[in-house]
């Protein structure tokens, strides 16, 4: 039971940073963070969201500038952009990726290049079905 | 049971030949379930004797939970009563399972991660992400099964050849790849001599793709290229070998088989053939691996139960 709760918050918080991000892409030009709030229909606290977009800040995915006594946000990236740099966080984070998921291509040894490149360079005649 | 309870630890070695030669001389998916059966049953029978040892080393132990009457001499005669044996399955035992404990654990979190990640993406079983990083792989979750890939690689290649690299992650998710990946990863840390049935289930689990992608689009040779493209722009993980000793790694050899003819589709090689041979070899050593885990688990419980006061 916890540990499903657990599970549903931590998938929010990737919803969240995404709902957070869609949000101030609606904006023209910069927003502050109650904009953003009111946007969203006044679901989220107002510290969860300063909390949401200091970490998208941090993951490179808003940038913000000095409006006054308080911030005013961009968003630097769209959601996809911010995927990819979670799943490079995930990725990078696994020593041994290939592991756990099977990747499109292995690394290359040292002759492999050379190897490749020769078996590719041959003409088309050969294997063609 | 005396050196029975002993077989199964080395009757790996049985499939050795077969992991050799399976990758040339069989077709893809008929080399990854063979393998991995015989990886699957060797591997149960080789924990479950090493569990049999490690009752008879604990029996041993002063001050050990088990009853009193295991470690009378009667049994001790009747057991393989190897003090050094006994005793060093406890540790190996340990071992084992807590690799294998830490391996899955590690494929759940990475594929929690993974989708984790994604969330906020429109539910489509393809994830294209921005990233100048050349990368794809197939990301299985049952009804969310993603291919996962990125414009770094989508721009190296040439439409057919995104096709084919689309339909070779497609044919990992359809035939649950990642379950034959699994388990030989489970069964190479439950006995190391499994070892080499691990790297060659890898490798023909990906040859298995290549050829389902190959029928997909319809031509081999545009397989070939996008595998060889996508591995050229995405070097920058070089492999740990030394330069001297280096055989061909598993690309060229993957892009090697797509420029040949396709492999035949045999449902179980003749015995009078090599790669026959050391297929009966496999069945015979998992046959035998079976039976004497089996034989030894009987006796064992007999004994016990024999030497159990009730």
């Amino acid at each position: 039971m916890a540990e499903q709760r657990q599970r549903s918050r931590r998938r929010g918080q990737g919803e969240l940073e995404a709902l957070v991000l869609a949000a101030l892409r609606e904006a023209e030009g910069p927003a502050t963070a109650g904009w953003v709030q009111q946007r969203l229909g006044g679901d989220l606290a107002y510290t969860t969201v300063i909390t949401i977009l200091t970490r998208l800040l941090a993951k490179g995915a808003v940038t913000r500038e000095r409006a006054g006594r308080s911030f005013a946000w961009t968003s630097a990236s769209d959601q996809a952009g911010l995927a990819a740099h979670r799943m490079r966080r995930v990725l990078d984070a696994e020593s041994d990726r290939e592991a756990v998921l099977a990747s499109f291509v292995t690394g290359l040894g040292p002759d492999d290049e050379r190897l490749l490149r020769e078996l590719l360079g041959r003409p088309g005649n050969d294997g063609e079905d | 049971m005396g050196v029975f309870v002993f077989l199964p630890l080395v009757l790996p070695l049985t499939a050795w030949p077969i992991a050799r030669l399976a990758e040339h001389r069989l077709h893809p998916r008929t080399a990854t379930r063979l393998l991995t059966g015989v990886a699957a049953v060797m591997a149960v029978c080789s924990t479950v004797c090493l569990a049999l040892a490690m009752v008879v080393g604990t029996a041993q132990l002063p001050g050990n939970p088990l009853p009193d009457g295991w470690s009378d001499p009667e049994v001790r005669a009747a057991v393989p009563y190897d003090e050094v044996v006994g005793k060093a399955a406890i540790p190996a035992l340990c071992a084992v399972l807590s690799a294998c404990g830490r391996t899955l654990w590690r494929h759940g979190r990475v594929r929690r991660r993974a989708h984790r990640a994604l969330a906020g993406l429109r539910g489509t079983g393809v994830a294209v992400l921005p990233d100048a990083e050349p990368y794809a792989y197939a990301l299985p979750g049952g009804r969310r099964d993603r291919v996962v890939v990125t414009t770094g690689l989508l721009r190296s290649l040439a439409p057919a050849e995104r096709r084919a690299l689309f339909a070779h992650e497609r044919a990992h998710l359809a035939a649950g790849h990642h379950r034959f990946l699994l388990t030989v990863q489970l069964a190479a840390r439950a006995n190391p001599f499994l070892r080499p049935l691990r790297t060659a289930v890898a490798y023909t689990a990906e040859r298995w793709a290549d050829e389902d992608a190959a029928q997909t689009v319809g031509s081999r040779r545009t397989v070939a290229h996008a595998i060889g493209k996508a591995a050229l722009v995405s070097r920058g993980t070089p492999v740990a070998t030394l330069a001297g000793l280096a055989a061909p790694g598993p690309v060229p050899r993957r892009v090697a088989a797509l420029l040949a003819p396709a492999p035949a589709v045999r449902r179980w090689p003749s015995l009078f053939t090599l790669v026959g041979l050391a297929a009966w070899g496999a069945a015979a050593g998992t046959a035998v691996s079976a039976m004497a885990s089996a034989n030894s688990t009987v006796t064992m419980v007999r004994i016990l139960y024999a030497a159990t006061p009730l």
